[in-house]
């Protein structure tokens, strides 16, 4: 591939491996170069990996922790019970009942809860001491036909909807428009949303799309690409940066409904593949 | 040393030129000084400064917005490349010089998974412009995240490096922002910590102000501001309301050595006792520090205690245990910490069964001498607050004041 050869060209003429990284940081190949490089070290090693998630549950009108017999069994972990009152999770355990605090990780013996989700409706993350036998993600080659520049159409009317975001948390995404993407033959029209982190102060402008690539080589319930702010209405769509749904990654985690009309008719052979894990049963 | 015509000036988005470089020790040797750096966001650069300085065989540095600086926590050379780590928030800088410029990227990891923006540095200071009258002061700011609209104050002054503002939210505040004020009334102001990677843009329209608040690498929130009315504008955080006040407040948690510690701990006898609830992680928790330990000095020997209770964040503890001694080393603290969040059964887990709900880093428990929940401080506003802040450690003091007059 041509781009590829212009990295080789210029790691010759700089002859030192710390520089190749430097090269990279000039162009828009190795900024996807290095989020990938960043996304599979956290998969591999992160300690809130979605490999280290063992179990995602909504705490509903409670969750019993601990012995065997308990909802979700925890081995060294006593009798403990989850619940959610007036939005405010609480830990009860021993007699005592503790509030536990939302978007943080609360040990508890060798395991880890996070609670996330809108309050009253609230989901515990179970992770484990750490990735337990992580795969690494694998994708397309880089193709830089597959970065586009797209005009955000607004949404006619405004509106919000509950939704799974990628990491299979419900949130309440507002409509953000439609962006209209020629590749190939016939143009298709793509929803936008966005995705807040209700963690903290950002969102991401996300699109979830399925293609032909879905029967393959890619996550059949399709993948999540953010749009990039580029000024004013235009923003990048760079396909090279379509991701997986963590369900992709491991049964513990709910998948997002596919978002209605979000088909493209063309095979989007860029970004993230399947390679196995989140529909194969343990 | 050797440094290049064009020293000073920021080409950073000029093609590469490979022709020539300096020698690599050459590089690292010319680290130390003063760097002018951004972190790069969807909506142009977010600029902060870094001091550096050689120490020893190495260096050591701070991250300054303005005149609010931290220390780097680690400056690591590796080869041609320099890594800056601000380990309070588990992020690193990596970077490598070319010239007199360094370019690289900074990363950290949040719950969703690895942030990674484009970083570069050149020799310098970023040249500033003060604010106009027509800027300075504070402002009511409605932010609309699609849809939903949620409120903000700034308070907007010249400080002694350039135009400020102190930056609150219904939980508190987020540090100082710093930067410049633009040609006809418009300012550009950033927040670059490690974990806040914020940068605040606007302009004045008549007598309203409208800009853009730019987060992490690709959120650009608008925003409307008027001045305020005084009225409040805010909703103070969710607050402990229903403290179980009955009996004295427990807690039973181990130290940094490992001892357990509990509410009856004889430091504790008969104390006005602070339960200070934070997290090595919390920026908002680094700015309560110093202002907790000055109560500590001036409280301690008429009947006053505190007691930290660390929620980290990793779960592992040993890197939860290494993240508070860092903390407390860096604010001086020499109260006792506890570890909160580290449980080793399921039966000490219920580790503040007297509180209804807490959600806010930090919160303040206060106990009179009895051990009874007297009074509880969610949040903390920094010292760029200004006159807020003022008001904010007078009720602290207050408060102090009141529980040590008690028999």
């Amino acid at each position: 591939m041509r781009t590829t050869a212009r990295r080789v060209l210029l790691g010759a003429a700089l002859g030192t491996a710390p520089f190749r990284g430097y090269v990279a940081a000039q162009g828009r190949e190795a900024i996807v170069e290095r989020e990938r490089a960043a996304h599979r070290g956290w998969l591999m090693t992160g300690h809130n990996s979605p490999y280290a998630v063992l179990v995602q549950r909504h705490i509903g009108p409670g969750l019993t922790l601990g012995p065997a017999t308990a909802d979700l069994p925890l081995e060294g972990v006593g009798a403990t019970r989850l619940s959610e009152r007036d939005g405010v999770p609480y830990l009860r355990a021993d007699g005592r009942e503790s509030p536990l605090p939302r978007f943080r990780m609360y040990p508890l013996g060798s395991f880890r809860l996070f609670i996330a989700g809108p309050p009253g409706r609230s989901s515990v993350t179970l992770y484990g001491p750490g990735p337990r036998n992580p795969k690494p993600p694998v994708w397309y080659e880089y193709d830089p036909r597959m970065s586009l520049e797209v005009t955000l159409a607004p949404p006619t009317q405004p509106g919000s909807r509950r939704m799974l975001a990628a990491d299979g948390l419900e949130v309440v995404a507002t409509d953000a428009g439609t962006v209209s993407v020629s590749l190939g033959a016939q143009p298709a029209t793509l929803t936008v949303l966005r995705v807040p982190d209700p963690a903290g102060e950002e969102s991401e402008l996300e699109i979830f799309f399925r293609d032909p690539t879905n029967e393959g080589s890619t996550y059949p319930a399709g993948r999540f690409v953010s749009l990039e702010p580029l000024g004013g209405a235009r923003y990048r769509l760079d396909f090279n940066r379509a991701r997986n749904p963590f369900c992709a990654y491991s049964t513990a985690f709910a998948c997002p409904l596919p978002w209605r009309g979000n088909a493209l008719p063309v095979a989007i052979e860029a970004g993230e593949k399947y390679g196995g894990g989140g529909l194969t049963p343990p | 040393m050797k440094r290049s015509p064009r020293a000073g000036l920021l080409l950073f988005l000029a093609p590469l030129v490979v022709a020539s470089r300096p020698p690599l020790a050459a590089q690292v040797d010319d680290l130390s000084g003063p760097w002018r750096a951004a972190v790069d966001q969807a909506g142009g650069p977010l600029r902060f400064a870094l001091e550096l300085r050689s120490a020893g065989s190495g260096w050591s540095g701070t991250l300054c917005n303005g005149p609010a600086c931290d220390d780097l926590s680690a400056i690591t050379p590796m080869g041609d490349s320099v890594r800056f780590e601000m380990a309070d928030y588990d992020a690193t800088i990596t970077a490598v010089g070319r010239g007199d410029s360094l370019i690289g990227y900074y990363r950290n990891v949040g719950n969703r998974g690895p942030r990674v923006m484009p970083f570069r540095a050149a020799r310098g200071r970023w040249p500033v412009a003060p604010a106009g009258p027509a800027l300075q002061g504070s402002w009511d700011a409605v932010f609309d995240q699609g849809g939903r609209r949620s409120p903000r104050v700034f308070l907007i002054r010249n400080g002694p490096a350039g135009m400020e503002a102190a930056y609150h939210t219904n939980s508190g505040g987020y540090g100082l922002f710093w930067g410049s004020a633009t040609p006809s009334d418009s300012f550009d102001l950033g927040r670059f910590d490690g974990a806040f990677v914020y940068r605040l843009t606007g302009r004045l329209d008549g007598d309203t102000l409208r800009g853009v608040f730019h987060a992490g690498l690709r959120t650009q929130t608008p925003w409307v501001a008027v001045r305020s009315t005084g009225r409040p504008h805010l909703t103070p955080p969710f607050e402990v309301t229903s403290a179980d006040t009955s009996r004295p407040f427990e807690f039973a948690f181990p130290d940094l050595q490992g001892r357990t510690v509990t509410h009856r701990d004889s430091r504790f006898a008969g104390k006005v006792v602070l339960v200070d609830i934070f997290g090595s992680w919390c920026p908002t928790c680094h700015f309560a520090a110093p202002a907790l330990r000055a109560l500590y000095r001036d409280y301690r020997d008429r009947g006053f205690a505190i007691v930290g209770l660390a929620y980290e964040v990793s779960g592992d503890t040993a890197i939860d245990n290494r993240q508070v001694r860092r903390f407390r080393d860096k604010y001086g603290i020499t109260w006792p910490i506890l570890l909160a969040g580290i449980n080793e059964t399921a039966a000490t887990a219920a580790t503040l069964p007297q509180l209804q709900g807490f959600t806010a880093y930090p919160t303040s428990v206060f106990l009179g001498r009895d051990g009874r929940v007297r009074a509880v401080h969610a949040g903390f506003l920094g010292p760029e607050a200004g006159p807020l802040y003022d008001a904010q450690i007078r009720e602290l003091r207050g408060v102090l004041e009141e529980l040590l007059a008690e028999p």
